[in-house]
């Protein structure tokens, strides 16, 4: 039965780090060089903590940061640090994961969106310290708002296309996988 | 399952506690190592960008192509109303071509009595856009040049009419353009006719800030905007726009350069600004008179006696 569960993890772990993939990819597509009035949500940081707080063993810890720092190379940010401050979101979540599976989604949203909103305000504060051009307020807090919305969309593609669900007492996979 | 919880932290907690402190040292680590010392891991991301795009490079022109079929299929949509406009535009391009051409005529004449050398070192590469810079608060492009091909770091790129940006981060088959839109991006110019200098300022938006100017009151809408190749950035002369207001009362850039195509870019080649290497050496005559050898001879009798 462990040969069973071993690589269902494992290719989890690899369909993030596809979907991580398919994501830098299509941030990168030269579609429109004019500068754009409104900033789209953050796919990547909805997905990382969806799975987080359903299936905290789909995203390990270094494969989260790997994929972030590869994000913030790729994307033109301050290399590593939103990366750090991803990683410090996930593991807020991943700690309280196992308290959130027992409550609804609504409690669910919330945690992440307080998560959310303490990465952006800490990632622009640091910035501001550290004297680093930065985006306009407004387009962070349009992306912070529209990641926000996205999250649910987001949770609920995993949940039906992925199959990523919060772990039932019966699950197989749970109960003979530690055995 | 709560036992189970349990156990699994007893052995495996500390351990994961110190990987995210590992991990979390490395990462800010490094970012403050690109806080006190940009150039080198700029670099290192030039190379990692360089290894990484080329590799999409097979997906990415297709799909960048069928999405645009898409569009200039919505674009069918109005035929009849693009034809007007076309027609139209035709007009007015008529007129202007013949402008032109009295222009072009007169500029020879005038070259050919000044008996004018346009300056043959300004040549050009041109690339190919292969990729946007993926955020929105960043506005770059990635062109299919590098360091293989020449290109170095403050070269101006330019789309066939005006200026579009500025090398900035060089790997080998690829190279970074900051937009003029870029937060980031600071060009020197000179406002035409009045001659004033100032600073061209992005910030996020398609009409980049005018700022610095030296005497606002000699300039008003519609002055041409040119580099002015102060601080050897760029040749000097290079076109970038029309100056406009905006309702706020500043003076802003209408860029020239078409930022909604930008498909081919021009990377001219500067090599205008020469490097100082060496420390300078004492201004003296190459030999001095005196200074032939003494003979080993004489020179141990001097010693003796």
């Amino acid at each position: 039965m462990a040969d069973a569960v071993l690589p269902r993890v494992w290719m989890m772990r690899a369909l993030y780090l596809g979907l991580g993939g398919v994501l830098v990819f299509v941030h990168l597509l030269p579609l429109d060089m004019m500068p754009p009035g409104w900033a789209g949500p953050n796919i990547f940081l909805a997905l990382t903590f969806a799975w987080a707080v359903r299936r905290p063993d789909y995203v390990p810890l270094l494969l989260v940061a790997l994929v972030a720092l590869g994000m913030d190379l790729l994307l033109q940010r301050p290399p590593g640090l939103w990366a750090a401050i991803t990683v410090l979101g996930l593991e807020t979540l991943r700690n309280r994961a196992a308290s959130l599976r027992d409550l609804t989604f609504a409690a669910e949203w919330a945690a992440v969106s307080s998560t959310l909103v303490v990465m952006t305000l800490a990632y622009r504060f640091i910035l501001t310290i550290l004297m680093v051009d930065q985006a306009p307020l407004g387009l962070s807090l349009m992306q912070l708002v529209a990641t926000l919305l996205a999250y649910p969309l987001v949770a609920l593609l995993s949940h039906a296309l992925f199959g990523v669900r919060k772990r039932a007492p019966g699950d197989l996979d749970t109960v003979t996988g530690r055995a | 399952m709560a036992k189970d919880r349990g156990q699994s932290e007893d052995y495996s907690g500390p351990l994961k506690r110190l990987l995210l402190g590992v991990v979390l040292l490395c990462l800010l680590g490094l970012f403050l190592l690109w806080r006190i010392d940009s150039p080198r891991v700029e670099r290192f991301r030039a190379q990692v960008v360089d290894r990484v795009v080329p590799s999409f490079d097979w997906a990415m022109a297709p799909v960048t192509g069928a999405v645009n079929i898409v569009r200039d299929f919505q674009s069918y949509q109005r035929m009849y109303q693009q034809n007007q406009d076309l027609r139209r535009e035709l007009q007015q391009m008529k007129a202007w071509k013949e402008a032109a051409l009295q222009l072009e005529q007169e500029n020879a004449r005038l070259l050919d009595l000044n008996n004018v050398q346009l300056d043959p070192r300004l040549t050009y590469v041109t690339g190919v856009v292969m990729a946007d810079s993926g955020s929105p608060f960043r506005q770059s492009v990635l062109i299919n040049v590098g360091s293989r091909d020449g290109i170095m770091d403050g070269w101006a790129a330019m789309d066939g009419l005006g200026l579009v940006g500025r090398i900035s981060g060089v790997g080998r088959n690829t190279a970074r353009v900051i937009l003029l839109t870029d937060t980031s991006s600071r060009i020197p110019v000179t406002l035409q006719p009045s001659g004033q200098r100032a600073l061209i300022i992005g910030d996020n938006s398609i009409a980049p800030l005018v700022d610095f100017i030296e005497t606002p009151d000699q300039v008003r809408p519609g002055d041409r905007v040119l580099t002015s190749g102060d601080g050897g950035v760029f040749p000097a002369g290079l076109l970038v726009g029309q100056l406009a207001e905006d309702p706020g009362g500043r003076m802003r850039v209408r860029i020239a350069a078409d930022y909604e195509r930008l498909e081919f870019l021009r990377v001219l080649r500067s090599y205008a600004t020469e490097e100082i290497e060496t420390p300078g050496d004492l201004i003296s005559p190459s030999s001095l008179p005196d200074a032939q050898p003494l003979d080993p001879a004489i020179a141990a009798e001097a010693s003796n006696g």
